[in-house]
């Protein structure tokens, strides 16, 4: 809301009373958000609210029940649009890292400008070494992931995320399965990210790092957004008691 | 074609077992039909003139005439540790075509495609143990007999105790499956209060015998001396009980000079003592046949089992390579999106893990050019069976691989805008490869021991070849444990080059 009236140009993600059903246990129950450029949103909530769920409905790695995703004019709800395409031009950090454990922190890096034809194999190459060394990793380029430390990993996950330009960063719990002293150093890109005007939609349980990075934040509870507003909003003057008491477990 | 077989005389023991199974298989009682692919084509070339039977007519001297004969049938034919062709067959034959003064081609071709060959005039004569019938003159004029058959009963060398029918009471007595010896100990096993079992060969139910399963044999005579005479650690007990008479057979009305010359000189041979010569060389003196060495048996035998081991390899190597095509194919419909796929993925599967995999070969050797009308060749049946086979279980391999990568792989790949084959085949796939190389490896070795299966559909792969062995020299355990050796030496150091190539390519 407050995104959409600071700037004029449509919303970079519009999310229409998205449904989503595993079975017959409905996770989402109609989410509405736009999504403006440039914009960074934290998404949090309780474990179960259906915040990871929502995250993998914007690239469409869930099938979306009901409801419509618009990126970048896009509707992935649409059978004609080229759903590879769109991905392209939204990178995604996972939890558990997702690296290809057969390549190279470089090749992994490499994969996708390769073989989408973005780059020729050198283009990719010198890509890549930059993403690397942006991630402070240039000395592991040839190290395959099972020799790196979860931080590492991490860190040559987001550049791989990164390979393909994207304009919309989406990072799901991308702190969670790191020992605490490797949390800072993961943080410390995505803030990096965030200072340059990346677009990115964050799944977190960095209380501390929403609050600081966020230009919003929104609390997910039951499947459906409870509240959502600034940091200080949401942090310093929260209205609903599930926020509340939310805050009270975490903080 | 069983019209032209008689109960005493069966070239391979192991094809007519497979036909009652195969009869019972398809629950039809027309299983004779499918016996050789060979068969359909006999009826219509029957009757044709051969224009050698009218040129030789006059005259049979300078003349050369093509024999068809079994592939083995001791002592009548069978290759010696030489690899050539003899027996008392062969030997009465080359005799009496000398003191005719006429050549002889001989086909060694078995015994139905020799009588198949007969008929239609590729041949023609046929000289293969055969019996004088009144269904087969019918069809075929036999020369006067040259050999009398019957059935004795036979003891372990030591056993002093069962010397008539009458001892055997309570006892245990082996025959070979469907012939003469079979019902002859049918017909008194209830007077004489012994139970009768059948066995598949010759060879076996000697061996029976020596492991003190059964107490005794009924054989024919020709088949059982012979035996005896090899060592075959068993003596006759009974003296021979009347049964059939072998002849040389000709189409029927043709070749009367051909049969005329045969009948004069086996009359000569027997006047001159040649004739028992001939005889005594394979039946009689068990001294004449030296026990030769372990060593030496493996030096015979040796080509023989070289020439089976590589259509063992032949034919594992064709199975592999389609079942891997059928195990990707179907594994990938398997963990595919199409519900239809994975149904047809899965009945797939389970038919061919369900059922037996002698069943299936004998079903695509047997029964499905009965259904087709189409005759499939034993390498073709062979191949099939096991690429079929194996395919199953390559599919579950395959689909347990690709399960068993992480989703988030897959999930990591899409999200970066690679389309799901281009994600496959980067990343889950060469992931999977790795997880279902030790799967691979088992798969390839349960293949390769399971073409020894083919031996009962007559494929000559090495267990065939060595069975053939034992058939002629009774030698049963010292043939099998160089196949065996044969199979474990292959398989070792197969196994181990592929561990050596996983653990080079998959680290």
């Amino acid at each position: 809301m407050s995104a959409t009236t600071e700037n004029d140009a449509p919303a970079k993600i519009i999310v229409r009373d998205l449904k989503k059903s595993f079975g017959a246990n409905e996770v989402l129950k109609g989410i509405n958000v736009e999504i403006a450029e440039g914009e960074v949103v934290c998404v949090i909530g309780p474990s179960g609210s259906g915040k990871s769920t929502f995250l993998r409905c914007l690239n469409k790695l869930e099938d979306i029940t009901a409801g419509s995703v618009t990126v970048d004019g896009y509707d992935l709800t649409d059978p004609t649009v080229d759903l590879n395409a769109v991905r392209q031009h939204i990178g995604m950090v996972f939890q558990h890292f997702n690296l290809f454990p057969h390549m190279s922190a470089l090749q992994n890096i490499m994969l996708a400008p390769v073989e989408l034809k973005k780059l020729d194999k050198a283009g990719a190459r010198a890509q890549g070494m930059d993403l690397l060394k942006r991630v402070d990793l240039a000395e592991k380029a040839d190290a395959r992931p099972a020799s790196l430390s979860g931080g590492q990993k991490q860190r040559v996950a987001i550049a791989r995320a990164l390979a393909m330009s994207p304009g919309i960063m989406l990072f799901d719990e991308a702190t969670s399965a790191l020992d605490p002293e490797m949390v800072g150093e993961v943080l410390q890109v995505i803030r990096d990210l965030a200072a340059e005007g990346m677009t990115m939609v964050v799944v977190t349980h960095e209380m501390g790092f929403a609050r600081e990075v966020a230009d919003r934040v929104i609390f997910m509870d039951g499947g459906v957004i409870c509240e959502q507003g600034t940091p200080e909003e949401i942090f310093s003057n929260a209205q609903q008691p599930r926020l509340q008491e939310f805050l009270a477990k975490v903080l | 074609m069983n019209v032209y077989r008689l109960a005493t005389r069966r070239g391979r023991a192991a094809l007519g077992a497979t036909l009652t199974i195969v009869a019972l298989f398809l629950g039809a009682g027309t299983a004779s039909a499918a016996v050789m692919p060979a068969a359909s084509s006999t009826q219509s070339v029957k009757g044709v003139e051969v224009p050698m039977a009218v040129a030789a007519a006059t005259d049979v001297k300078g003349k050369t005439f093509a024999v068809a004969t079994d592939t083995t049938f001791a002592p009548f034919e069978f290759r010696n540790g030489g690899g050539d062709l003899v027996g008392i067959d062969m030997d009465l034959l080359h005799a009496i075509a000398e003191n005719q003064g006429f050549s002889v081609d001989i086909k060694s071709l078995g015994f139905d495609a020799a009588l198949q060959a007969l008929q239609s005039n590729q041949v023609q004569g046929v000289i293969a143990g055969m019996s004088i019938t009144d269904k087969r003159k019918l069809i075929f004029d036999f020369s006067d007999p040259y050999f009398d058959s019957g059935v004795q009963m036979a003891v372990a060398k030591d056993n002093e105790t069962v010397k008539t029918y009458a001892d055997l009471k309570g006892k245990t007595v082996a025959v070979k499956r469907g012939t003469e010896g079979e019902t002859f100990a049918n017909s008194i096993k209830d007077a004489n209060g012994f139970t009768v079992k059948a066995l598949a060969d010759s060879a076996t139910i000697y061996d029976d015998v020596k492991a003190g399963n059964s107490v005794a044999v009924f054989d024919d005579y020709p088949v059982l001396a012979y035996g005896v005479s090899q060592n075959n650690g068993l003596k006759i007990v009974t003296p021979k009980e009347a049964g059939s008479s072998y002849g040389f057979a000709v189409n029927k009305a043709q070749n009367s000079d051909l049969l005329a010359a045969f009948d004069a000189g086996l009359a000569n041979l027997k006047a001159n003592g040649d004739y028992q010569k001939i005889l005594d060389k394979y039946l009689s003196a068990p001294e004449t046949a030296k026990q030769t060495s372990f060593f030496d048996l493996l030096v015979n035998s040796f080509p023989a089992l070289m020439k089976g081991l590589g259509m063992t390899l032949l034919a594992t190597g064709l199975s592999l390579i389609i079942a891997l095509v059928l195990g990707v194919v179907f594994g990938f419909f398997k963990v595919g999106e199409s519900r239809i796929l994975r149904i047809v993925a899965s009945i797939y599967v389970e038919i061919f893990r369900g059922t037996p995999l002698l069943v299936q070969a004998f079903f695509f050797y047997f029964g499905l050019p009965q259904l087709t009308g189409q005759p499939l060749d034993v390498l073709s049946a062979g191949v099939i069976t096991l690429s079929l086979n194996a395919g199953a279980y390559m599919t579950e391999i395959v689909r347990g691989g690709i399960q068993s990568v992480d989703p988030g792989q897959l999930e990591a790949s899409r999200s970066l805008g690679l389309g799901y084959v281009t994600s496959m085949r980067r990343v889950v796939v060469p992931q999977a490869i790795k997880i279902m190389t030790p799967s691979f490896i088992n798969q390839f070795v349960i293949t390769l021991k399971d073409t020894s299966l083919l031996a009962v559909i007559g494929f000559a792969e090495l267990t065939y070849q060595g069975q053939q062995i034992y058939a002629a020299n009774f030698r049963t355990g010292e043939t099998l444990l160089i196949v065996a050796a044969l199979y474990f030496i292959v398989i070792f150091v197969l196994t181990q080059l592929s561990n050596v190539l996983d653990r080079k390519f998959n680290k």
